[in-house]
This record gives C-alpha cells, sequence and structure tokens, in this order.
C-alpha cells in the first residue's frame, strides 16, 4: 500500500503512450480504486 | 513465400472548406451549438491550397522530395516552405489535387444523382480535370452529367428542404450532396459526402496506381479496399463495397473487390491478405487500396486554433499498393515474418511492441539491428505536438529501441544511436488508417531499389476500443526486403549437346586406344 491508497483513481490512456488497461494493471495493488478508466486515440 | 511490389502510389485531396464544414470536429462543434468562437476562427487558420503544395510533408507524402531529402529538412516545416520548384502538383508517386477538382471527382463518383454540383461550377472543374494526366475521359464526362448539374436554386431548395448538405468553393456554395433516405441514418447526406469523398480520392490512388505500374486498368484481377468508412444502410451499416465501386470508376472491368477493415491496422491487414492471395496463385494481382477520411479533417484543430498555429489538417489522403508474384526484380513483402497482436497480449506498449517487432523477427532468426528502417506509424508530429498528442513516431521508436536493449540485441548507449539511424520521420496527413505504416511502403522500395537500405519493417496499430466492441488494441506488422536474384534456369543448345556427345566419344576413342 502506498500513497494512493484509499484515493480514487480516473485513468485517461492514450493508444500511443499507456493506454488504460496498462495503467489499471500496474495500479491494480496501489489500495485506490479505480472508478474510470479509458484509452482514447488523438490520431 | 514472398510477393513482389510492383508499384506504389500516394495522393492528398485538398479540403479545407469541406473539412471546415463536414470534418468531425467542426460538424460537432456546429452542432453543439456551443463553439461559436473556434467556428469563426477556423477560417482564419486555414492554408491556401498553394501553402498545401509547398508543405514538406505533403510533397514526401506523393513523392515530390524523396524521403532522404525531408529527413534532411529542418524542422518547423510549416516555417520553411519548399521552393517552388520542388512544390509542384505532381510527385513520383501522385499528386496534391485542389478542393474544386476534388469536389468535381466526388460528383464523378456518384452513381445516384446524390452530388449535385452548381452548372457553370461542374463545366469550370471538368475542364480542370481534364488537364491531369491520370483522370480518364469517362470521369471528365461524368461530372458533366446533365443530372448532376443544377442552378443554384434548386441546391438551396435541396439542403434547406430536403436535409442536404451544401459543398462549397471559395467560400460559396457551389453544389450540395443530397439525402438518400428520409428516415436511414446510414443514408444520410453527412454519412454519403463521407463515403463518396473516400470512393473519389481511393479512386485517383488507383489511377496514380495504374499509371506509376504501367497495368492496363483491364489486367487487374482484384482490389482489396482498406479506409476506415462503413458503406450500407440500415440493415447493414458497413457492409461495403468500396473496392469494387473504385474499381469500376477506375476502369477495371476485369477485377473484382473486397474491404478489408481494423480501424488503422486495417492497410496492413489488407496487405497481408493481398499477398496471401497473390502468393497462393489465388489472384495474379491485387492493388491494395484506401481512399481518405472526411471526418478526420480539422480533428486537432480547436487546439491549433487556440494557439493561434495553422490548422493543417486540411487533406485528404489516399494511397494504393500493387501486388505481383515475385519474380526477383522487384523489392518483395514477406509472409513468413508477420507481426501479430494477439488476444492474449495485453495492451501494455511493451507487449505490444513486443508482439510487432521481437517475435516475427525471433521466428525469423533476425535481430532488431536487422532492420534498416522501422515504419511504426507516421504521423506528422507538427500537427499531433500542438495538440497534445506528441510526436507518435518517435514514441513508437523509441518503445523499439527499448526493447532491443530489454533482449539485449543493442546496449543503452546505443539506444539513441538506434532512433536516429533505425527510424522515421512521421510526415502522413492524420488521416487514421493512411498514417499506419503503408505511407513508407513507397520511400522504402525506392531505397531498396537504390542499394541503400536492405529491410524496412511497416507496422500498423489500431485502436478497436473506438467502437467500443473491446478494450483491445490491434497491430499488424511485415518485412520488406531487396528482391533475391533470380538465376536464370541453364538452357543447352542442340550445338551444346553435340558438343558433348563428341567430347565423350573423343573420351571413349581415347581409352579404346
Amino acid at each position: 500500500m502506498g500513497k494512493l491508497a484509499g484515493k480514487k483513481l480516473l485513468l485517461l490512456g492514450e493508444r500511443d503512450g499507456v493506454p488504460g488497461p496498462a495503467m489499471e494493471a500496474c495500479l491494480k495493488d496501489s489500495g485506490a480504486e479505480i472508478i474510470f478508466s479509458a484509452t482514447e486515440c488523438f490520431v | 513465400m514472398k510477393v513482389g511490389i510492383k508499384s506504389y502510389s500516394y495522393c492528398l485531396n485538398h479540403a479545407p472548406e469541406t473539412g471546415s464544414h463536414y470534418g468531425g470536429t467542426p460538424y460537432e462543434a456546429f452542432h453543439s451549438g456551443k463553439e461559436q468562437e473556434f467556428l469563426d476562427a477556423l477560417p482564419k487558420h486555414l492554408q491556401s491550397y498553394d501553402s498545401a503544395r509547398h508543405y514538406a510533408p505533403n510533397q514526401t507524402y506523393i513523392g515530390g522530395i524523396s524521403y532522404e531529402e525531408f529527413e534532411a529538412l529542418p524542422s518547423g516545416w510549416v516555417n520553411n516552405p519548399l521552393p517552388d520548384e520542388k512544390a509542384n502538383r505532381y510527385g513520383k508517386f501522385g499528386e496534391i489535387m485542389p478542393e474544386d477538382e476534388f469536389l468535381g471527382l466526388i460528383s464523378a463518383c456518384d452513381e445516384f444523382e446524390l452530388v449535385w454540383l452548381e452548372k457553370s461550377f461542374a463545366e469550370a472543374v471538368s475542364a480542370k480535370l481534364a488537364q491531369d494526366p491520370v483522370i480518364t475521359e469517362a470521369i471528365v464526362k461524368r461530372v458533366v452529367r446533365p443530372k448532376n448539374m443544377h442552378e443554384l436554386a434548386e441546391i438551396d431548395t435541396e439542403v434547406k428542404d430536403r436535409d442536404g448538405l451544401y459543398l462549397y468553393h471559395d467560400g460559396k456554395p457551389v453544389g450540395c450532396v443530397r439525402s438518400g433516405h428520409p428516415t436511414d441514418q446510414c443514408l444520410t447526406a453527412h454519412v454519403l459526402l463521407e463515403n463518396l469523398a473516400g470512393k473519389a480520392s481511393g479512386v485517383l490512388a488507383l489511377l496514380h496506381l495504374l499509371k506509376n505500374s504501367g497495368l492496363d486498368p483491364k489486367d487487374l484481377d482484384f482490389v482489396i479496399e482498406c479506409s476506415e468508412e462503413g458503406a450500407g444502410d440500415v440493415g447493414q451499416r458497413a457492409g461495403g463495397n468500396f473496392a469494387k465501386a473504385i474499381a469500376e470508376v477506375a476502369g477495371c472491368v476485369n477485377a473484382s473487390g473486397c474491404d478489408v477493415r481494423g480501424f488503422c491496422a486495417g492497410p496492413v491487414n489488407a496487405m497481408i491478405n493481398a499477398a496471401a492471395q497473390v502468393a497462393s496463385g489465388a489472384r495474379k494481382n491485387i492493388a491494395v487500396v484506401a481512399g481518405g477520411s472526411i471526418p478526420k479533417l480539422f480533428m486537432n484543430a480547436r487546439d491549433h486554433v487556440k494557439k493561434g498555429l495553422i490548422a493543417l489538417e486540411d487533406c485528404v489522403g489516399s494511397f494504393g499498393v500493387l501486388l505481383v508474384p515475385d519474380d526477383g526484380t522487384m523489392p518483395v513483402m514477406r509472409l513468413d515474418v508477420l507481426g501479430k497482436h494477439t488476444v492474449g497480449a495485453g495492451g501494455a506498449p511493451q507487449a505490444v511492441t513486443s508482439a510487432l517487432t521481437f517475435e516475427p523477427l525471433q521466428a525469423a532468426g533476425l535481430t532488431f539491428a536487422d532492420v534498416d528502417r522501422y515504419a511504426p506509424e507516421l504521423q506528422n508530429h507538427e500537427i499531433t505536438e500542438p495538440a497534445g498528442a506528441g510526436n507518435v513516431p518517435l514514441a513508437n521508436i523509441k518503445m523499439i529501441a527499448a526493447l532491443a536493449v530489454m533482449k539485449k540485441a543493442i546496449e543503452k548507449s546505443e539506444m539513441m544511436n538506434f532512433i536516429k539511424k533505425h527510424g522515421t520521420i512521421g510526415y502522413a496527413p492524420t488521416q487514421g488508417h493512411i498514417p499506419a505504416g503503408v505511407p513508407f511502403i513507397g520511400p522504402a522500395c525506392e531505397l531498396i531499389n537504390e542499394g541503400k537500405i536492405k529491410r524496412s519493417m511497416i507496422i500498423g496499430k489500431g485502436s478497436l476500443f473506438l467502437a467500443r466492441l473491446t478494450n483491445l488494441a490491434d497491430g499488424a506488422s511485415f518485412l520488406i526486403e531487396a528482391p533475391e536474384k533470380v538465376e536464370a534456369p541453364a538452357t543447352v543448345s542442340k550445338d551444346d549437346i553435340k558438343a558433348m556427345i563428341l567430347e565423350v566419344l573423343g573420351e571413349v576413342a581415347g581409352k579404346l586406344a
């Protein structure tokens, strides 16, 4: 558990950067609640 | 298994007025009713056709300048226009068509009296199109078909009373696209404009492909179209078939065709599909073709306007590639080294990059440095960076370089050198499927033919999550290589046989003596 424990997270991913599911995987054990995660494409 | 890349074409249709009305972002802004400031400002940020022709990325796309010339240019292309002698309408691969002629070509591609042009405008653009070396006489005549020419008053009525959309030139209405059905949302004037523009730009790419290859249109066997548009009606909203519709206008009477879709990964998947059919002998040749996208025009223009920049997303892009059996004389596409992003691979950048580069290379006994040039998405960063989307080609080659370090193919200290030597600078319009690796097929083949590189990897990535069917991304890749010289089969003449027999008889006689 780190400093994100108990926090609510909005994750906005980008296709050619870090996509939403990848951030979700990284933050799975952080103790934070992921309330929204999406990947967008701007190109 | 390999197939030959016989020829390629790349075209742009300058469409600032169509884009500023019907590009996805301006169209949405207009209908929201909340962004009048942006809509009022956008016309002041448009560039002229002349400026678009002098813009280095555009000339690189159509082959007006070589990729190597482009790479050597200083950054900040918009502030460093090319000299006049390098800013021609026509390049080695295709052309940049002005918007008025594009409207004429759209009208010529209409089979259902859906596009009306004002009579004098139609006649003027028909005469201009007649000067284009790839536009056929039949197409020129189609622009001035009586059923497609109407008075402005009739056009006004069609727009005001029957849900048509104006077509503009020099700030004035010069025609309209009519609604195709009173209730079907798949046949609205807006959808039909998108589809007809996709068809028309695809026709232009196919016509240049035929010219560049020297192939008689009657000898084309099959067309695979791979844009991102969906043509259909309420019963099948993306039933197709752009390919056959494009082949028809281009006079390819013996060709058939079908569409392949996969968002931005569509073109690479279409290339693989086409190559497999040619390699197997199922088709004697295939043209992979894609028209461009009206909705993508000015996609990032909110940011360009906000920052006082020129809104550069003003060109509809298209391309074509002709695949034929490998005869050892032309660059080849390998079918035994294909990158595939599997369902189980996951969406992490490292996993995607590995699936598209490391895994196929490893299976073929190759390593990262064996690929001279990677072409992983070729968006023009002068468009994407001000909009916050970064430098997409650079981000991708950095990821490839990082993976090469992780796999111990290169040292960490070599990363920057690897990026510079093996990467590509993006120059393609942000037309979704168009920048997805395929713009570099032409330059890669040119560099191979000049003996400057041996191998290039074309990579396309698709954002499947946009359709809300799956959260997955997608991607595919393939290699282009120099041809292996095919040795001519040895032939033996009658005289050779006589000489051989005499030689043997002589040897036998010698032994008997």
